[in-house]
């Protein structure tokens, strides 16, 4: 029973990790239409970069572990807010109004080139973070527990939140009036008065300050990162975008944690061999059923 | 027609300049190949700074018959197409012998291209059978292979841990598959068979249900076949979830990253490694040279060196051929003095003694581990 | 000239890299401590402002403009990819194609040079089966790969297994290869767009991964050696099989390695040739009308009594037909496949050769596929910087040229201002 019980967490906190990634992939989806294939890259440097100003911090004697973090959240994300604004300004913005494949290919070709210059600035080998914080919750006897960490705890939380904030900013805010007008028609919206071009640019700085939230939590639970952890972040949050409807700022969090709940357990009672086999077969299959995922608007079609 | 005639120049143009030019000089040539960019860079660095300082502690001394060896890169990202590449790119810069490659996936195929042109080829990394076993006649490798590595792990499982109930995890890849499946078969013969074997995939962070489910499975030993980005963070993973099971692998641990990724879980984790080379006193002088430059010689750094040593005494002994039949049979027929000791060679271009030994790693204070022999 | 405007410009790009490149240029982690480097970083930044107040300069000059001018009229004259080609683009292939013949015969060749010309040939080959699929019925498939490992392997298991020769495994690794393309086509009929992209590369994967975990099949991840291609029964080995005969001793030559590679080089040039004319032919048949008209609208298309149905299942079909061919070639050019040949990098690639000739079009994927594979080995010197460069490189063509390098206009569908 506590074996199925800890599944059940697993699955749901891998699935929180490829939903806080995701969430920042479909907010830009949503409004501009377009994989920003660079997301993952984004993610991986503000993994480095939580780490640099954490040992920044230490630098400058700051002892105190919550006041070290938080100073180094900060940095973490505006300085990753910033990468993504230039990544859009360098591969996307001179690409506005062509076909939709060309922005395609030089995200691919962007994040190659972040890939590679992280692995030029910081080297190669995989970084670490010592294990910083030790908090655990655990339910049941001696051998046999469920348990969740602190750290896990504020995974999950910090998924639904920013869901629930982005939602509430698209929904009911001059920001959002504006992201969803650029969404519907750039022509009529610039027309109206609306920046679009910087509508645009902020929420890539959005984005990617989302990717940020993600790297840091996430690089706090595993420990440990490379130049290379964007590629598969990348893929897998795509992957849960996709499923729970790309765009769709709730869907992204249902489509990650159906699909680490899948992994998971598939994992745990089945085969690990075959856990990534399950997953895109279970996406392959809801597609099917609903060929615009699990909470995307269904297309219209004109006649 | 006068307008096609241009674009005929510019792609033959480019197509010759794909080839390069040639140059004519007296150097001595030797290819260093192994993944100097993706995500095994950090090992492909290891041969690089071995060989290459070996073959500036050569040159300084003279060089080979007195002609300085240039040691020309390839990188082969770990991928056997782009290792064929490499090969070829070699066997056109007409290098004398190679030192390389890192993943046996990308040694084999390049062992190929090595092959036809006759050239030697001395992978200091490559530990699968298959890299010597397919009959080639000028390969030979300076470390062991993973079938002796997994009798020994096998052995010291069934004998000193005594276990019953072993997990064996592999990460799909030609070596830590093979590895596993080396351990495996030695453990059969020992009467034990494993409760759980199962893949995962390189790249994974998160192997928390695998845990969950090694704990269900109440197993004593984790064996695993792989490198140290998944190794580190299965053995934390696990002893978060306190999963106590002992957890012990092969070589591709064999690096301080192993414990900052693990973090204080690396206390206690076993692997089988050959006899630390840095503790030599052969190798003093040549680790002392490396720290001095600011650079650990860890794990495949001194087996780099060392190949670069077997070869260049090859070559000065034979007239600087770059006949690998000639040089393979020489190098057959002796014994080297290296930084890593004595080393000699069977039939196959196997070492004639390898000396696998179990490590432990040990919290050796200040927060940081490092490991000693059993 | 407003050299104040530029110096505000050029000041707040330097001031965005000092904040970009002073943490991750200028800090380099050790371990849990710092290695800093200030002076790195800086001077990354000075390069920036130099390079951004050029570029006000020029642009404020008008010289930029001018500049581009010169470029593109220097491209006009020197190049026929510009113009002619388009039109006359048999011409242009059939001279290449005299070019190529001749290349393995020619002093300063090498087995490195005819190598890299296989695998960029091999590379023609795939991209034109994509060019069907995402250029002509505009469907992207991010799992093309997929095709080209079941080609690859279909071969190696095929002589492994039913022990047949590469020209008996061509036509049914091409049918397998087929087979395949329309299955991923069923569940994917009524999918569009990104969807349609994540399910492909999902289908790619699960190739993939069942190549890996197929042990006691595929050899996993040791991957399986390829019998090399025969000519009428010569072999190309060094060491030939049993009662082999072999192509150095039937012609009295003295064993050469560059034998095989040049005869699977021609080899691979000769169905190529084939590919492309299958490929041309294709286009301006009905049916390749139909997969056009698709793309541009499916309402209407259907509307006018296209099966759309039988239409994308067969630009599937076909694809990936080309996909399993091109694997075959590439299986027995390297006579050694395993998994990490067949990544979702790899269908990233040719998708991305497609994209930079400009979709739809033949000579611009010829010119494509060359760069995507030449480029690399020509920065083989810079090492450490190639992939750099190379993604820069993707960048700034998509930038320069965003419908590719060759655009291909069809006089037929000329309507201007609504385009693909």
């Amino acid at each position: 029973m506590y074996i199925l019980g800890q599944q059940l967490i697993n699955g749901l906190i891998l699935g929180s990790i490829y939903g806080l990634i995701a969430i920042g992939y479909t907010m830009v989806y949503g409004i501009i239409g377009m994989i920003n294939f660079a997301h993952g890259e984004i993610y991986m440097i503000s993994a480095y970069l939580f780490a640099i100003f954490l040992a920044l911090a230490g630098v400058f004697g700051i002892d105190s572990l919550p006041v070290a973090l938080l100073f180094t959240l900060a940095f973490t994300i505006i300085i990753t807010g910033l990468y993504g604004f230039t990544v859009e300004r360098m591969a996307y913005r001179p690409l506005r109004g062509s076909t939709r494949l060309a922005p395609l290919i030089s995200a691919i070709g962007m994040s190659l080139v972040l890939q590679n210059f992280v692995q030029l600035a910081q080297g190669a080998n995989d970084q670490a973070l010592p294990p910083l914080y030790h908090g655990v919750l655990r339910l049941g006897g001696e051998e046999d527990f469920v348990q969740i960490t602190h750290i896990q705890i504020i995974i999950v939380a910090a998924t639904v939140i920013s869901m629930a904030i982005l939602t509430y900013v698209i929904n009911n805010t001059a920001l959002g009036r504006a992201c969803r007008a650029t969404q519907q028609d750039r022509t009529m919206a610039n027309l109206l008065g609306i920046n679009t071009d910087w509508t645009i640019s902020l929420v890539f700085v959005i984005g990617a300050s989302m990717a940020s939230v993600a790297g840091v939590l996430i690089t706090f639970n595993f420990g440990s990162f490379n130049f290379f952890i964007g590629f598969v972040a990348g893929i897998k949050a795509f992957t849960a975008a996709v499923l729970g409807g790309i765009g769709s700022l709730p869907g992204a969090m249902l489509g990650g944690i159906l699909l680490g709940l899948s992994e998971s357990l598939f994992a745990g009672f089945v085969n690990t061999d075959y856990k990534d086999v399950f997953a895109f077969a279970l996406l392959v299959t809801v597609l099917t059923f609903r060929p615009t995922g699990l909470l995307g608007r269904p297309e219209v079609e004109k006649i | 027609m006068n307008r096609y005639f241009g674009a005929v120049v510019l792609a033959v143009a480019l197509l010759f300049g794909a080839a390069g030019c040639e140059k004519k000089s007296d150097v001595i040539k030797i290819g260093v190949a192994g993944p100097i960019t993706g995500a095994y860079a950090k090992f492909g660095e290891q041969l690089v700074k071995g060989a290459t300082l070996a073959a500036d502690i050569i040159n300084a001394a003279g060089g080979i018959n007195g002609r300085k060896i240039e040691v020309v890169q390839g990188d082969d990202q770990c991928d056997p197409k782009q290792a064929r590449a490499v090969a070829n790119s070699f066997v056109n810069d007409k290098v004398y012998a190679v030192v390389g490659h890192f993943c046996s996936s990308s040694t084999i195929p390049a062992s190929e291209v090595y092959d036809e042109a006759n050239i030697l080829q001395i992978t200091p990394a490559s530990t699968n059978p298959q890299v010597t076993d397919r009959g080639l006649a000028a390969v030979f490798r300076t470390c062991g292979r993973d079938d002796q590595q997994g009798n020994v792990a096998g052995d010291f499982i069934a004998k000193q841990l005594k276990a019953k109930r072993v997990a064996i995890i592999h990460d799909k890849d030609t070596y830590g598959q093979g590895l596993a499946d080396a351990t495996k078969a030695r453990l059969r013969t020992h009467g034990i068979k494993e409760v759980l074997y199962e893949g995962i995939t390189r790249g994974d962070k998160d192997f928390n249900s695998l845990v969950t489910k090694m704990k269900g499975l109440k197993v004593d030993v984790i064996y695993f076949g792989g490198i140290h980005t998944e190794a580190g963070l299965i053995v934390r993973q696990a002893r978060e979830q306190g999963l106590k099971a002992t957890f012990i692998s092969g070589d591709g641990i064999v690096t301080s990253e192993f414990a900052s990724i693990a973090g204080p879980a690396a206390d206690g984790v076993l692997m089988t490694f050959g006899a630390d080379p840095r503790n030599l006193p052969a190798a003093a002088d040549v680790v002392k040279q490396f720290r001095d430059s600011g650079y650990e010689p860890e794990a495949y750094t001194l087996y780099s060196y060392t190949t670069m040593q077997i070869i260049a005494e090859a070559l000065a002994k034979n007239d600087v051929t770059n006949d690998g039949a000639k040089l393979a049979k020489y190098i057959k027929a002796t014994s080297f003095s290296t930084v890593m000791g004595s080393k000699a060679f069977d039939s196959k271009g196997d070492l004639k003694v390898t000396d696998y030994v179990v490590y432990k790693w040990y919290p050796s204070g200040g927060g940081k581990y490092d490991y000693k022999e059993l | 000239m407003n050299i104040p405007a530029a110096l505000k410009d050029s000041a707040v790009a330097s001031l965005i890299a000092l904040a970009l490149f002073v943490p991750m240029i200028g800090l380099v982690l050790k371990g849990q401590s710092l290695n800093i480097q200030l002076l790195r970083a800086l001077f990354v930044v000075a390069a920036v402002f130099a390079g951004r107040m050029l570029i006000s300069m020029l642009l404020q000059s008008g010289l930029l403009g001018r500049l581009v001018e010169v470029i593109r009229k220097v491209l006009v004259y020197l190049s026929p990819v510009v113009g002619l080609v388009e039109r006359r683009s048999f011409r242009f292939i059939g001279l290449l194609l005299v070019v190529l013949v001749a290349v393995p015969f020619l002093p300063g060749s090498s087995n490195y040079l005819i190598q890299i010309l296989s695998l960029t040939l091999v590379y023609v080959i795939l991209a034109t089966g994509l060019n069907i699929v995402v250029g002509l019925a505009g469907l992207l498939d991010l799992g093309f790969v997929a095709f080209f490992a079941t080609g690859a392997y279909g071969y190696a298991m095929l002589a492994q297994y039913a022990g047949l020769s590469f020209w008996a495994a061509i036509p049914l690794t091409a049918g397998i290869a087929a087979a395949m393309g329309c299955l991923l086509g069923l569940p994917v009929l009524r999918m569009h767009g990104d969807y349609l992209a994540i399910v492909t590369l999902g289908f790619g994967e699960i190739i993939r991964i069942l190549l890996v975990n197929m042990i006691d099949i595929t050899g996993g991840p040791n991957g399986i050696s390829v019998p090399r291609p025969t000519l009428f029964g010569l072999g190309f080995t060094r060491r030939l099989e049993e009662g082999q005969l072999g192509f150095h001793e039937f012609f009295g030559l003295p064993y050469s390695a560059s034998h095989r590679y040049i005869f699977i080089y021609l080899l691979i040039l000769a169905f190529t040739v084939a590919a492309i004319w299958i490929f041309k032919r294709l286009r301006e048949m009905p049916i390749g009308r139909a997969w056009e008209a698709l793309r541009e609208d499916e309402i209407a298309c259907k509307a006018l009594g296209i099966n759309h149905t039988t239409t994308k299942l067969s630009a599937f079909t076909l694809g990936a037909t080309f996909g399993g061919v091109g694997g075959v070639f590439f299986a027995a050019m390297e006579g050694f496949i395993n998994p990490s040949s067949f990544t979702f990098v790899e269908s990233a690639i040719i998708l991305s050769i497609v994209v930079l000739g400009g979709m739809g079009s033949i000579v611009g994927v010829i010119l494509a596929a060359m760069g995507i594979t030449l480029l690399p080995e020509l920065f083989r010197e810079f090492e450490n910087y190639r992939m750099l460069v190379f993604g820069l490189a993707m960048v700034f063509i998509m930038i320069w040229r965003p419908g590719g390098l060759l655009k291909v206009r069809r006089k037929t569908f000329a309507r201007g201002g609504h385009g693909g």
